[in-house]
């Protein structure tokens, strides 16, 4: 039986002729756009990420203390709300990083008269005050403490990039939502010709007796079946555009926002599109069975 | 003989605007199993109107219809699947599916109802048998003539055994020879122990058939003989 009913929606899908490919394109269009911009939007939410966990406040100390009070230091600054980890860097510490960060220049350092660099204190802050107004109270927290210095640091360029992964994500699910009502009413007129074109059958299916799944499953499946092709070349074209672009982009994005790949959609997100295909073009066929 | 068909004190009055017009007036029939019944009458007599009924394509404005044991007027929509599953069904026109074969047309049937695939090859060959149409299995309906039409669609209504068969002037568009080549197959239906309802405007066939004729006139059973 299920047979019958699929070999009834891909007859009818031929009767609907252009007007199904013009509901399939739309699909694959709207599919495409959404899945583009939400393979942006995914990429970008690593870098957000890596970059957020790379988040350091540092404060510079007014003078460097001894090893005793270094360590009661850390102690009291870790329980500073909004602190995850302390890191105490002294003044020694902190040459030899200089030098490291230096290399072949390092030489330079051994003419200075003193070691000019603060002792300091590295803080990673807690996920929570990983925003930019958590970031500011921890700020100003650190900045109260009477051995501070100077504090510094800010999350507000990794949240301006969260902003524009945000921002991505609603064009693209604007795009794709504007594109998917277009397909979905597209595939709801392919039904309706399907419907006027195969009028005969229904009569006859009444007469004999068929069930009414029986008569409105074709028209469901067809529209599914409009959906799921869609769903499967915009994939195709992601994964084919995704292969030769990424490659050529990765350089750049590697020094731009450290991400050393871009990453395709995971199978779950695959699903997800091909499941939204099947369901935008099943519910153009459901909308236009109402008149079946 | 138990009632196949039951038919009490039925009306069916249509509406035109704020005018009523009666297409059946207080209509009363029982046909039992095995009859072979001629419905005859005038063009508006009520004839197609009645066989609607019995298919329930339609309900009465008033009165009570059994057929095949259903009380037409309490069918849930599953139910009015399963009385039409027991009807054969055919008109003046053939109502064939123009893209498909004559096998195609007559397999559709088996195929939406959910026979089994391999049922159907046989019991289509089967039904084109009985009506003489075997060897033109492979052709499509705008290469039949209208006899034959006629004979795929009967073989389309009786190919599920449907135990009742009405017949809404299957010979309405054929010429004598043709006429008489589907009234043998109606009557080879009917030897084959299916009630065959069978409604034509023309007295002069059902005389020739000499079977129970009910004629109506003006939606009222006016003669009932044989």
């Amino acid at each position: 039986m299920l047979g019958f009913l699929i070999g009834e929606a891909v007859r009818d899908l031929r009767r609907a002729g252009r007007v199904a490919v013009s509901a399939v394109v739309l699909i694959t269009l709207s599919l495409a756009a959404l899945g583009g911009f939400w393979l942006l939007s995914l990429n970008l939410e690593r870098a957000v990420a890596r970059w957020r966990e790379r988040v350091r406040v540092i404060v510079y100390l007014k003078r460097e203390p001894a090893p005793s009070e270094a360590k009661a230091l850390v102690e009291r600054v870790r329980e500073v709300p909004g602190v995850a980890g302390v890191l105490y860097i002294s003044k020694t510490d902190a040459l030899v990083s200089l030098k490291q960060l230096l290399g072949k220049d390092a030489s330079v350092v051994a003419q200075l008269p003193a070691n000019p660099l603060p002792a300091s204190l590295e803080v990673t802050p807690a996920a929570a005050a990983a925003t930019p107004e958590g970031a500011r109270a921890l700020l100003e927290r650190l900045s109260a403490l009477p051995e501070a210095d100077e504090v510094a640091g800010s999350v507000d360029w990794v949240e301006r990039l969260s902003q524009w992964q945000r921002l991505l994500t609603t064009i693209g699910l604007g795009i794709g939502v504007v594109l998917a009502v277009a397909a979905l009413l597209t595939v709801t007129t392919a039904t309706t010709l399907i419907l006027h074109a195969r009028r005969q059958e229904t009569e006859i299916m009444r007469l004999v007796g068929a069930s009414e799944m029986t008569i409105r499953l074709p028209l469901l499946l067809q529209g599914m079946l409009q959906g799921l092709t869609g769903a499967v070349i915009a994939l195709a074209a992601l994964v084919a555009t995704h292969s030769v672009v990424a490659p050529r982009l990765e350089p750049l994005v590697n020094i731009t926002l450290d991400l050393p790949q871009l990453a395709f959609l995971s199978p779950i997100n695959v699903l997800a599109l091909v499941l939204a295909g099947a369901l935008l073009g099943g519910l153009g066929g459901w909308l236009a069975r109402a008149k079946a | 003989m138990p009632a196949m068909i039951e038919v009490v004190r039925v009306w069916k009055v249509y509406s035109v605007g704020p005018v009523k017009v009666p297409a059946l007036s207080d209509v009363c029939l029982r046909i039992t199993k095995g009859e072979f019944v001629v419905l005859t009458g005038p063009s508006g007599a009520g004839k197609t109107t009645l066989l609607r009924l019995l298919y329930r394509d339609d309900l009465p404005t008033e009165g009570d219809i059994q057929v095949l044991g259903y009380d037409l007027g309490r069918l849930r929509q599953g139910e009015v699947a399963a009385l039409r599953r027991s009807i054969g069904v055919v008109f003046q026109d053939a109502k064939l599916l123009p893209v498909r074969t004559v096998y195609e047309n007559v397999a559709f049937v088996l195929r939406v109802l959910g026979t089994p695939r391999r049922e159907i090859t046989q019991r289509v060959f089967d039904a084109l048998r009985v009506v003489g149409l075997s060897s033109r299995a492979q052709a499509y309906p705008a290469q039949l003539s209208q006899g034959e039409a006629q004979r795929a669609s009967l073989a389309r209504a009786i190919v599920r055994k449907p135990p009742l068969l009405l017949a809404d002037e299957p010979t309405g568009n054929l010429d004598q020879a043709m006429e008489a080549e589907i009234l043998d197959v109606l009557r080879d239906i009917w030897a084959g122990g299916t009630t065959v309802v069978l409604a034509t405007h023309r007295a002069d066939l059902a005389r020739m058939l000499r079977r129970r004729t009910i004629t109506l006139g003006s939606g009222r059973v006016v003669k009932d003989e044989g």
